[in-house]
């Protein structure tokens, strides 16, 4: 394809959906975004996230494809969230502090195994390195006396996601891209019925719905996931903090406002439902052993929502004439989203497509 | 069949029982299962919202390995829970097999052997075919025994643990006072050494999760449990022979009275 601009639909106003409208606007093209619900309400998982880019941590699950993407991605967001500031005038918060992984004494294995296999997975790349006590309490001040041992990984971040989903919606509503909400859609290469039975043609239909698209994508699967939110003016953390533990890993993610984003439960199950009491007492739990004054903490937040994810929980790029679909972010939205997008970009305009192997699917004729 | 596992009157030849928990994906755990050479796998529902069905994404994903399935009541902390949670299993996956569990607390997440035998009887009186997971108590077995389970599921250690056997006496004890019955090892074991020492101990079969699970490579952990499984087996049929103190040459020494040993 060439560089000239396109009509481009995109279905689905989730964080990859908003990120490539935004993209193709600043390209020129002309973008028509479809939601099946309502926009200022976004029911996408990342609008629940808790917004980690974590690409060492989540390489232990993910593999070191997913260390070589998240690394690339960490990379552009600094940029992009310039961009988007001189745009539209919001600063999205995202800071690359690092995040700091605890056990409690009794679960010093789990620490040592994540270690072990964060250093295979990586294969002596990344940055990251042991605290002892006095370490974790130089960084975490509010943390000191619980831990005795920890590891930090330098190359992380964390964004702050809703601001960026508004953000994003401003600026792609401000550059006249057609919006449609509450507008479930069907797609066709080249065209979207829209509920109604009325066809619209396009040069291009981009689907980026998640577990919307399930019915499109063979194995895709919604995996369950539960976060609560609190605030409380009695902590202050500096960066996300993984509390490793036998049964469940939690982390607990710092937000504006004395806010803490506490996720997230990982559920086979599509259950769209409230979050359960073991849910809440799991995470409330954990987030008490962090630090007892979180116990006075409000609860601002009990949300549920799934994840989409392909059979390897890895994300996947589907290209066929008139037709693209990205679907399985899975837990890594914020991760691998950039990534994304830049390969769509490059099957839309041309070029090298970035990390072909990892996101590719065979061409459909 | 040569050798078979005979489990409530069906037959498999592999002796290695696998779950499909904690796996870093349903595309590794499809590897492993594969790998591991199992015909029945595990599956657990009590999180999965079972009412609605929400969980059937994966188990659609378990249900295509064409093993048989062994749904579980992990999870359930009382008789009630567990009956109830096997009676939807029994709807969704059309089994009346259940690996039952119903566990008495919470740090160490060991069976409560009271409401075990509770849930076994009821379970058995509705038709069920009851696999317990129980603890190594040899009163407890026989209770299980009497009110009908036809298989038992002793632990050797605590579930995700990895310690192996535990209790090598009440575990031996288990094997001789009950020989006719058939024990699976079900739970805490985290080494193919410690598989192999359990079926070399006479024992018929070994389930395991984590272990395979949560290795750098499951696949390729499940091939070494599967390995092992099979020579503790060969070896258990072989005859194992006895320790002794003295060393015996394999090689008789000639010329080497017996009375010129040190000492004498």
């Amino acid at each position: 394809m060439t560089e000239q601009t396109q009509r481009i639909a995109i279905a689905g106003a989730g964080l990859l959906g908003r990120l490539l409208a935004w993209r193709l606007l600043r390209r020129g093209h002309a973008v028509t975004l479809f939601e099946a619900g309502a926009l200022a309400q976004p029911a996408a998982a990342a609008h629940t996230a808790a917004g980690m880019i974590a690409p060492l941590s989540e390489a232990v699950e993910g593999g070191a494809s997913v260390y070589e993407m998240g690394m690339a991605a960490l990379a552009l967001w600094p940029d992009w969230l310039r961009e988007l500031h001189e745009q539209s005038g919001e600063a999205v918060a995202c800071q690359h502090n690092g995040s700091l992984i605890v056990a409690h004494p009794q679960d010093s294995a789990e620490l040592l195994q994540f270690h072990s296999d964060l250093r295979h997975t990586l294969a002596d790349r990344g940055r990251f390195h042991w605290l002892d006590g006095a370490g974790i309490e130089a960084h975490e001040p509010d943390l000191s006396g619980q831990f005795q041992q920890g590891l930090l990984l330098e190359d992380e971040a964390h964004i702050d996601n809703r601001h960026l989903l508004r953000a994003l919606l401003q600026v792609i509503r401000t550059q006249r891209a057609d919006c449609r909400e509450n507008c479930a859609v069907e797609l066709q290469p080249g065209a979207v019925s829209i509920n109604s039975g009325q066809r619209e043609e396009f040069d291009l239909v981009v689907d980026c719905r998640g577990v919307g698209a399930k019915r499109q994508w063979p194995g895709l699967r919604g995996v369950r996931g539960e976060v609560l939110a609190v605030q409380t003016p009695e902590v202050t953390l500096q960066r996300p903090v993984r509390l490793m533990h036998p049964r469940y890993q939690l982390y607990v993610v710092p937000k504006a406002n004395h806010c803490f984003v506490i996720g997230a439960t990982q559920i086979e199950s599509e259950d769209r439902g409230p979050v359960t009491l073991r849910s809440n007492l799991e995470l409330g739990s954990a987030l008490y052993t962090l630090n007892p004054a979180f116990a006075e903490a409000r609860v601002v937040e009990l949300k549920a929502n799934l994840r989409p994810a392909l059979l390897d929980n890895l994300p996947r790029v589907q290209h066929r004439q008139g037709l693209i679909s990205a679907n399985g972010l899975y837990r890594h939205g914020y991760l691998l989203a950039p990534v994304v997008i830049g390969h769509i970009l490059a099957l839309i305009e041309g070029g090298a497509l970035p990390f072909a192997d990892a996101l590719g699917m065979e061409q459909v004729a | 069949m040569d050798d078979a596992l005979t489990l409530y009157d069906e037959t498999f030849s592999s002796r290695f029982l696998l779950g499909t928990a904690l796996y870093p994906s349903p595309q590794i755990m499809r590897e492993a299962i594969t790998a591991s050479g199992c015909e029945i796998v595990t599956l657990g529902l009590r999180r999965q919202n079972p009412a609605d069905r929400d969980g059937d994404s994966l188990w659609d994903c378990i249900r295509q390995s064409g093993r048989k399935l062994l749904p579980n009541t992990a999870g359930c902390k009382s008789a009630k829970e567990a009956v109830t949670l096997a009676e939807m299993s029994r709807e969704i996956f059309a089994t009346p097999w259940i690996k039952l569990e119903v566990i008495g607390d919470d740090y160490n997440l060991q069976p409560d052997p009271f409401g075990l035998v509770d849930a076994a009887e009821q379970l058995v009186r509705r038709g069920f075919k009851v696999l317990p997971y129980c603890t190594d108590d040899l009163i407890l077995c026989q209770r299980l025994l009497d009110v009908g389970c036809r298989v038992l599921m002793p632990w050797g250690a605590p579930i995700g643990t990895g310690q192996g056997l535990l209790n090598r006496y009440h575990l031996r004890t288990l094997r001789e006072r009950l020989p006719d019955t058939v024990l699976i090892i079900d739970a805490g074991l985290g080494a193919p050494s410690q598989a192999a020492e359990a079926m070399e101990m006479g024992f018929d079969a070994v389930l395991l999760n984590t272990a395979v699970a949560r290795a750098r490579d499951p696949a390729a952990m499940a091939a070494a449990f599967a390995a092992a499984i099979g020579a503790g087996r060969q070896a258990s049929r072989a005859g194992l022979m006895h320790k002794r103190q003295t060393a015996t040459p394999s090689t008789p020494t000639l010329g080497q009275p017996f009375w010129h040993q040190q000492g004498e």
